[in-house]
């Protein structure tokens, strides 16, 4: 496990200004969407202002990771693309932004966009209605192939809106083996959460 | 550790050509000592030449072979291929009429990607993405891409380019660009920082149109192709995204390939193959429209779909599309522009039973009811094993009275 997480760390931290923290017990994402911890994961931490979500991992992000949205707002994105010079007279490309009154369906529809961004293919599974973080919400499954290296991946996630603003979690691993083995310490976790 | 095998790999498949595609349109904007308009040289030679062989293994040319060939391995194992015999034999059907007696030596992959893109390997690797094929109006236009391909095969552009690689810093320039994916202006950065020079472009596209004249298509349909891409790449690269490169921000007029085009084609006449490809196609397609709605770039695919549906208005695959299209991206009228299209799709025959689904998503959006409920239960009588069945369902529980 201790060479697992050092592994972990340096190839972070070798690709990018980003570090590995552990966490444990009460966390709180964007000082609003509380979840208990009952095994350790691993979160990454990156310098400046990094991704809308917060990205946790057991055996490294490349193998699996469980995402939260909390508290996001009408206009705002669920992705940071990676920047391109857009010069006089042209547009960045379109990314998945939250806004209000979208129904469960565009909600997950956004979602798949955030794992089909990277030209990754991805096909959505069973959809239901479900309470996350105490709200009624909608659970999705969903199947992605990775664009950079072909892995099969299986995702869930969980998407509520709470007075306006979205919360969600989404919880991807490769089919085999990591996804089942894993998913139950991800449910874990999703199953504590709670808005404050 | 991971990362770096990662980005080995990106590069390995760039070397297969990121050739035809936002690459090739954005690298023939490069600067070169050549004008853009110059006269391609003569090209019969490269056409009548004997099939290739297989160069020495300690040759460089052979090394470029060897890795190939483990690329094609993985690419035979990838999920993203479209395994597809009638596809398969048609696309190779026209790559043999083209090829000639090289045909043996071309192995053609579809790859389930939806953008625009084609590229071959110097070991005879074609690789056509769907983007691609989706974007294609008939045979003569998916040959006039083809044929350029072939044309960089035949006069082993790659050789000469991974000589020229090796002798810059543009490799690690690519290699930091690579995860940058989404528009097809982005890729077509990527594409354009790895692609072959001008010279090769402007080489491959006289020895394509002699191949595809040669097999008897229309070669006026060569210009058609980049007319129609270059009206998606303006979404985000501008009205004149034309005439300059964003890597190398150069200002030469695109016009100048379009009329290249149209000279070497003459005015000899030829196939268009229309009916053919539809019918080649048709079993693909709404996969395809699908995968183009959910690369989230709307406004891209917004282009892309008017000018199919004004090619085919009683497709209702590619009104769904558009109507999905225009649900997703709900800005301004899109939402009744986008029941229109549902409501004529779901009016059609061949509706997709999602037409419903997202037909009754709107009505319900809309405040309408009944016409929801009716909608729903269309989706569900047509699909009532649908993966988000249970949510319909919880839908019509809610709006019944």
């Amino acid at each position: 496990m201790m060479s697992r997480r050092l592994m972990l760390c340096l190839t972070l931290l070798l690709t990018g200004c980003a570090s590995v923290v552990k966490v444990e017990g009460e966390q709180v994402v964007n000082q609003r969407l509380v979840v208990k911890v009952a095994d350790a994961w691993n979160k990454l931490v990156t310098a400046g202002e990094g991704q809308p979500f917060e990205a946790w991992t057991q055996d490294g992000l490349m193998l699996d990771h469980l995402r939260f949205w909390a508290a996001i707002k009408p206009g705002q994105t669920l992705l940071v693309a990676p920047s391109v010079p857009v010069g006089a007279g042209r547009r960045a490309p379109q990314v998945p932004t939250f806004r209000a009154g979208m129904s469960a369906d565009e909600l997950v529809a956004l979602f798949e966009l955030v794992y089909a961004a990277d030209g990754s293919l991805v096909t959505l599974g069973k959809l239901e209605p479900v309470r996350f973080a105490g709200e009624a919400a909608v659970r999705f499954e969903f199947a992605v192939a990775r664009k950079s290296d072909g892995v099969q991946l299986q995702g869930v996630g969980w998407v509520a809106v709470h007075q306006g603003m979205l919360f969600a979690s989404t919880f991807v691993a490769p089919r085999l083996a990591f996804f089942g083995r894993l998913l139950p310490k991800a449910e874990a976790v999703v199953a504590t959460a709670r808005i404050r | 550790m991971i990362s770096a095998a990662r980005d080995r790999r990106s590069a390995l498949r760039s070397i297969c050509g990121h050739c035809v595609g936002m690459g090739a349109l954005l690298a023939l904007e490069r600067p070169s000592a050549q004008p853009a308009a110059a006269p391609a040289e003569p090209v019969l030679d490269a056409i009548t030449l004997p099939r290739l062989a297989r160069p020495a293994i300690d040759s460089d040319e052979g090394g470029l072979w060897a890795l190939m060939d483990r690329e094609e391995a993985r690419l035979r194992r990838s999920p993203f291929v479209v395994r597809d015999a009638a596809l398969s034999d048609y696309l190779r059907s026209i790559v043999c009429r083209l090829a000639g007696d090289h045909c043996p030596d071309v192995r053609v992959h579809v790859v389930r990607t939806p953008v625009f893109n084609a590229s071959m390997a110097p070991n005879g690797m074609m690789q056509v993405w769907t983007g691609l094929l989706l974007r294609m109006d008939n045979e003569a236009q998916l040959a006039t891409v083809l044929g350029h391909e072939l044309g960089h095969y035949l006069e082993r552009h790659s050789v000469e380019r991974l000589r020229d690689l090796k002798s810059r810093a543009a490799f690690a320039q690519f290699l930091g660009l690579f995860g940058a994916v989404g528009s097809l202006g982005q890729l077509g950065m990527l594409a354009g920082a790895f692609a072959f020079s001008r010279d090769h472009e402007t080489r491959a596209d006289s020895l394509g149109i002699r191949l595809m004249q040669r097999a008897g298509y229309d070669g006026q349909q060569a210009a058609q192709v980049w007319d129609n891409l270059l009206l998606e790449l303006q979404v985000t690269g501008g009205e004149d995204v034309g005439k300059r490169s964003p890597m190398m921000a150069t200002h030469p007029p695109l016009a100048s390939r379009r009329s290249a085009l149209l000279r070497l084609a003459g005015d000899r006449s030829g196939d268009s193959g229309e009916q053919a490809y539809r019918d080649a196609m048709a079993a693909h397609r709404l996969t395809w429209l699908q995968d183009e709605v959910r690369r989230g770039q709307f406004d891209e695919s917004l282009i892309l779909l008017d000018r199919l549906a004004r090619r085919a208005p009683a497709d209702a695959g590619v009104l769904f599309a558009r109507g999905e299209t225009l649900r997703l991206r709900a800005t301004g009228p899109d939402a009744s522009r986008a029941l229109d299209d549902l409501s004529a799709a779901a009016a059609l025959p061949g509706v997709p039973p999602q037409a419903h689904r997202s037909l009754g998503l709107l009505h319900r959006q809309r405040g309408d009811l009944p016409a929801a409920a009716r909608a729903f239960e269309s989706y569900l009588s047509a699909s009532p094993e649908a993966a988000d069945a249970a949510l319909i369902r919880h839908y019509l529980k809610e709006i019944s009275p």
